[in-house]
């Protein structure tokens, strides 16, 4: 399975222990208070390397998205699939601070939907995103997602916005 | 990027390998049960699943890590056993757990006794500990029969006050 995509501006790549500073650095500042940060430094780690090893287990996972040129991890965007949620994620942690308004985030983010629409062959994309979460809503809704209110929910004990996207019609 | 090799070792009765996504069912059932109350749990599915993720991230972060305890006859899922040293760990620690209707028949002791061989004889560390909570009588007793020593406390942020138990490196049950 491919494990990096080329973008205009952005390579994405396989995440790896070169990415853990920046990981760590997010996680443990208020810019993770959309997931439910700011962590601790052991449930930073934690979390870190749970997203090396969802590619362990599936060969795909959250992509750390890098500006061509430049190897630093500036976001991860990518699929999150525990067996136990009804549809698969796209989910997306934007690490670096200074993004907003370049349009990084979507065109990281497109590139990993058409990526599981054309490679991981998926049925359906949904970005599950906690109420409040106003920079992820507009990104969802940037990328031409729409609220569902009535998608099955994942988290049984916590209210979660189900944004849909709408898969493309297949090209002949 | 090259996958880190995780090794398999095998035992009388057990094979130590990669966690697997079917695996889940076990694991998940296992980390919601009262059994993980003295490291933070119980934990939800969501939780569960970023743990068995983070096993294997573990290795990718540290070269060695915990294994997925199974069945050496039907591949069963019965724990985990491996070396654990995340962000926060005073050392690299020998940790063990089994699964409910996996306890009492020494599948614990087997795992632990060749995991720590490995870390020995492959990755040759040092005396390894393990920080087991005094509440954890079965985890006591399995220290003991390892023949570790008691080594003072460790005060973890989360977990509060753990008991060290210091393996020897001579002592090695054939």
């Amino acid at each position: 399975m491919s494990e990096m995509i080329h973008t205009r501006r952005l390579i994405l790549r396989r995440p790896a222990p070169c990415d853990w500073e920046a990981a760590r650095a997010f996680s443990m500042s208020e810019r993770s208070a959309g997931l439910g940060g700011p962590h601790t430094l052991g449930k930073s780690w934690r979390t870190f390397a749970s997203e090396l090893g969802h590619w362990e287990i599936f060969g795909y996972g959250m992509w750390a998205v890098t500006l061509r040129g430049e190897d630093t991890a500036i976001g991860l965007v990518g699929p999150w699939t525990p067996p136990d949620w009804p549809e698969t994620e796209i989910g997306w942690m934007i690490l670096a601070d200074d993004l907003e308004g370049t349009g990084i985030a979507t065109e990281a983010a497109k590139a990993a939907i058409t990526h599981a629409w054309d490679v991981l062959k998926w049925d359906t994309i949904v970005n599950y995103i906690a109420p409040g979460n106003t920079r992820s809503i507009r990104l969802a809704e940037k990328l031409g997602a729409v609220l569902d209110p009535d998608a099955p929910q994942p988290k049984p004990d916590e209210h979660t916005l189900v944004y849909r996207h709408t898969k493309p019609e297949a090209e002949a | 990027m090259i996958p880190v090799l995780i090794p398999v070792l095998t035992t009388d009765r057990l094979t130590l390998r990669a966690p697997r996504i079917e695996d889940f069912a076990a694991y998940a059932g296992f980390r919601a049960s009262p059994r993980t109350v003295t490291v933070g749990g119980p934990f939800n599915e969501r939780e569960a699943f970023q743990q068995l993720c983070a096993i294997l991230g573990h290795w990718h972060l540290r070269g060695f890590g915990r294994w997925m305890i199974a069945d050496r006859d039907t591949d069963a899922p019965m724990g985990i056993v491996g070396l654990y040293y995340p962000e926060g760990w005073p050392e690299p620690e020998l940790a063990w757990s089994v699964f409910d209707g996996a306890e009492g028949k020494g599948i614990a002791y087997e795992a632990a006794l060749a995991a720590r061989a490995h870390a020995y004889d492959a990755l040759h560390m040092p005396p390894l500990a393990s920080l087991v909570d005094p509440s954890n009588a079965r985890s006591v007793a399995l220290a003991r029969r390892m023949g570790c020593t008691p080594e003072g406390t460790y005060d973890h942020p989360d977990h509060g006050t753990l008991h060290i138990w210091r393996h020897s490196k001579e002592e090695r049950p054939s």
